[in-house]
């Protein structure tokens, strides 16, 4: 069986096939026996000429976390990936004026108001989670917009906090 | 407990904490023969602390002042299930005088020092006052608290910048902030204030002369309620990020002999001074001249106790119990040695790819190293969700070797059998703290991480790691598309995945 996946934005294409116990596998131009067995929901023994690796496998939706030989390594499946990609796009194109929460956590003061000027790296409010408070700076010189958040308020991750607008518009 | 008055033992202890701490008290009760309660938030309500021990109080909503920091909804639930004493761990009321003196007046031991002391050592600024009078050296500072922001911006100019605000009230770096010019003075003062006041719930601060690199030397002392107090040795905490140790060890490289004899001296003496009693630690800075200055002391079981542990041999909970139910010191300063090497990483739910940024969600999957000479002191399990309301620390690997570098190699290799997928997690970064050149030279200063790990990124593996990660996904997409078409259907049902949804993923007829 053929499956595609992507890592770290990067299309993968690889060949499973069970044969007399043991498997085979296509990946590339490489082929190469394998024996795998599921040593538990989320452990994979996986010997490839003699050499044996256990490897850690998570499911998140589509998204799986794998972890082998001490390196963590995210393997999506390619319509997440398409998600994450203009997700990213969005950010990049974007510019630095929407400033978002980096993780879940509480808006312990914000610090300008809507029209207020601002310079690149100004914090512009500042976000407790798990009792250390995160200073969520500007990367641009602007003006602020819009304020969506007061202090106080408890915000998940990604959620908008502040839209900044160019100066000179 | 062979020299224990077992008539005077706690039956009954009540642990005023959460996480790998209220994990680790818990642990060392059952040995005793003593009953654990556990207190939980809502956020809490299924974490390896509530688990692990006899009994569970619930306190309140997840935000800590409503819960773990609310005393008197403590002190009740321990009157409720008829505890005798409380273990308050640290961080949260550990080092609260005001709860120690609640705990006094309801009849409930804290397991300690006495509110006096507490009250003493826990004041910064009059800690230091009280070294300073008993000839112990303390960093240039503020001895007083300043009435204003005026008068805070000439005692730093007095000081000359850069200068630290501190918490009076507490450590571990919560509202601490170096500052290098006068503009960022005011700033920096409200943000420790605030950060203070929520860690601790007293929002003074003060400031100290900012040390560029020294070492952070610390000794471990143990007091008992009869006047013995002996030292258990350092720990070298240098290695710090945003104050916040995160790599411990002992022996310090920096000490010898007659260095480590005069500093466990002095540890000694300052908690005499303060009138101290139980478990506590004196923090020093130590300069490249080799001089060292009391910093503060921390009167409570410290995040680091195990490596102490690991090399005297003593069980520093076990002794703050028995302390704290009148016992005597069993433990004698000529007779107390230190064995081998031990060293802690502490691994935090943080990103260290991205500004250390906190990182809770779903812990998948946990697993655990093993070995000889490996501990592992946690507080979370495999299906838990790291919650945002508390102190991002999960666990603490320590090691123990008979030197440092066989120590460092064993750390090395138990953080590399370390797993825990869904959240960011320290551990990569702590194998690189632990494989550099200066860290294995033992040349440590508490710049450490800003000189030699600055701006640091998770690697990405190697091809054959890459390619393996492919062979073990499409194992597991071949296993769950197998499992979908079986009869019975189970296992599509519980995961919620349709064989639609699963055969939609991958193309039949490639092989």
């Amino acid at each position: 069986m053929e499956f595609e996946y992507i890592v770290d934005g990067v299309p993968r294409k690889i060949a499973v096939e069970k044969k007399n116990g043991t498997f085979l596998v296509r990946a590339a131009e490489l082929a190469f026996a394998a024996d795998i067995v599921a040593l538990s929901d989320s452990e994979i023994m996986l010997r490839v000429d003699g050499r044996t690796t256990i490897v850690y496998l998570a499911r998140d939706g589509k998204r799986k976390i794998v972890f082998v030989d001490g390196r963590t390594v995210v393997v999506l499946e390619p319509d997440a990936a398409a998600e994450a990609f203009s997700r990213a796009d969005e950010k990049a194109l974007d510019g630095g004026l929407q400033i978002r929460a980096p993780m879940p956590g509480k808006v312990i003061k914000v610090q300008v108001a809507e029209g207020e000027d601002v310079r690149k790296h100004q914090t512009l409010a500042i976000v407790e989670a798990m009792k250390m408070e995160n200073e969520i700076t500007s990367a641009i010189d602007g003006r602020v917009k819009k304020v969506h958040v007061a202090a106080g308020e408890l915000v998940d991750a990604d959620k908008m906090l502040i839209e900044l607008e160019p100066k000179n518009l | 407990m062979d020299r224990t008055d077992t008539r005077m033992m706690f039956k009954k202890i009540l642990i005023a904490n959460r996480g790998e701490i209220a994990v680790r008290v818990a642990k060392a009760c059952r040995e005793m023969g003593i009953s654990s309660v556990a207190v939980y938030s809502e956020a809490d309500r299924s974490s390896l602390h509530v688990q692990l021990a006899d009994e569970a109080v619930f306190i309140g909503p997840a935000p800590a002042v409503d819960s773990y920091l609310a005393m008197e909804r403590i002190v009740r639930a321990a009157h409720e299930v008829g505890a005798e004493a409380i273990h308050p761990g640290y961080g949260f009321l550990a080092e609260n005088a005001d709860f120690a003196r609640l705990c006094e007046k309801e009849g409930v031991v804290f397991i300690g020092p006495k509110s006096a002391a507490l009250e003493l050592v826990g004041d910064k600024v009059r800690a230091r006052q009280t070294m300073e009078r008993a000839g112990i050296p303390i960093t240039p500072g503020l001895k007083t608290i300043p009435k204003d922001r005026a008068e805070f911006e000439r005692a730093a100019r007095t000081l000359g910048y850069p200068v630290i605000v501190k918490a009076s009230a507490g450590g571990g770096g919560k509202g601490m902030r170096i500052v290098h010019k006068e503009n960022d003075l005011g700033p920096a003062l409200d943000a420790g204030r605030r950060e203070a006041k929520s860690a601790f719930g007293d929002e003074t601060v003060y400031l100290e002369k900012y040390l560029e690199s020294p070492r952070h030397v610390e000794f471990q002392v143990l007091a008992d309620n009869h006047g013995a107090t002996v030292h258990l040795f350092e720990r070298e905490c240098s290695i710090q990020r945003r104050h916040q140790k995160i790599v411990e060890e002992t022996p310090s490289p920096a000490l010898d002999g007659a260095l480590r004899a005069k500093m466990g001296d002095t540890a000694v003496r300052a908690m005499q001074a303060a009138g101290y009693n139980n478990a506590g630690t004196v923090e020093f800075l130590l300069d490249n001249d080799r001089q060292f200055y009391f910093l503060e002391v921390n009167a409570r079981l410290q995040v680091e106790h195990p490596v102490t542990e690991l090399v005297t041999g003593v069980d520093l909970v076990r002794q703050q119990i028995l302390v704290a139910a009148g016992e005597k010191l069993s433990l004698r300063q000529d007779a107390l040695r230190q064995h081998g090497h031990a060293i802690e990483c502490r691994v935090y739910a943080e990103d260290p790819s991205n500004n250390f940024l906190p990182s809770s969600g779903k812990i998948f999957v946990l697993k655990e190293p093993k070995g000889p000479g490996i501990r592992c002191d946690s507080g979370i399990y495999g299906g838990w969700s790291v919650p945002i309301y508390y102190d991002p620390i999960l666990a603490k690997l320590i090691v123990w070797a008979e030197d440092r570098d066989l120590a460092c190699r064993r750390m090395e290799a138990a953080l590399g059998d370390y797993v825990i997928l869904g959240i960011h997690t320290t551990i990569g970064f702590l194998k690189d703290v632990i494989n550099h050149p200066e860290f294995r030279a033992g040349r440590l200063n508490t710049s450490f991480i800003k000189n030699n790990l600055d701006g640091w990124r998770e690697r990405a593996g190697g091809e054959d790691a890459l390619r393996l990660a492919l062979v073990a996904a499409a194992f597991d997409d071949l296993n769950s598309a197998a499992r979908s078409k079986a009869p019975a259907g189970r296992t599509a049902a519980k995961t919620g995945e349709t064989p639609w949804t699963t055969l939609g993923r991958w193309r039949i007829g490639g092989a």
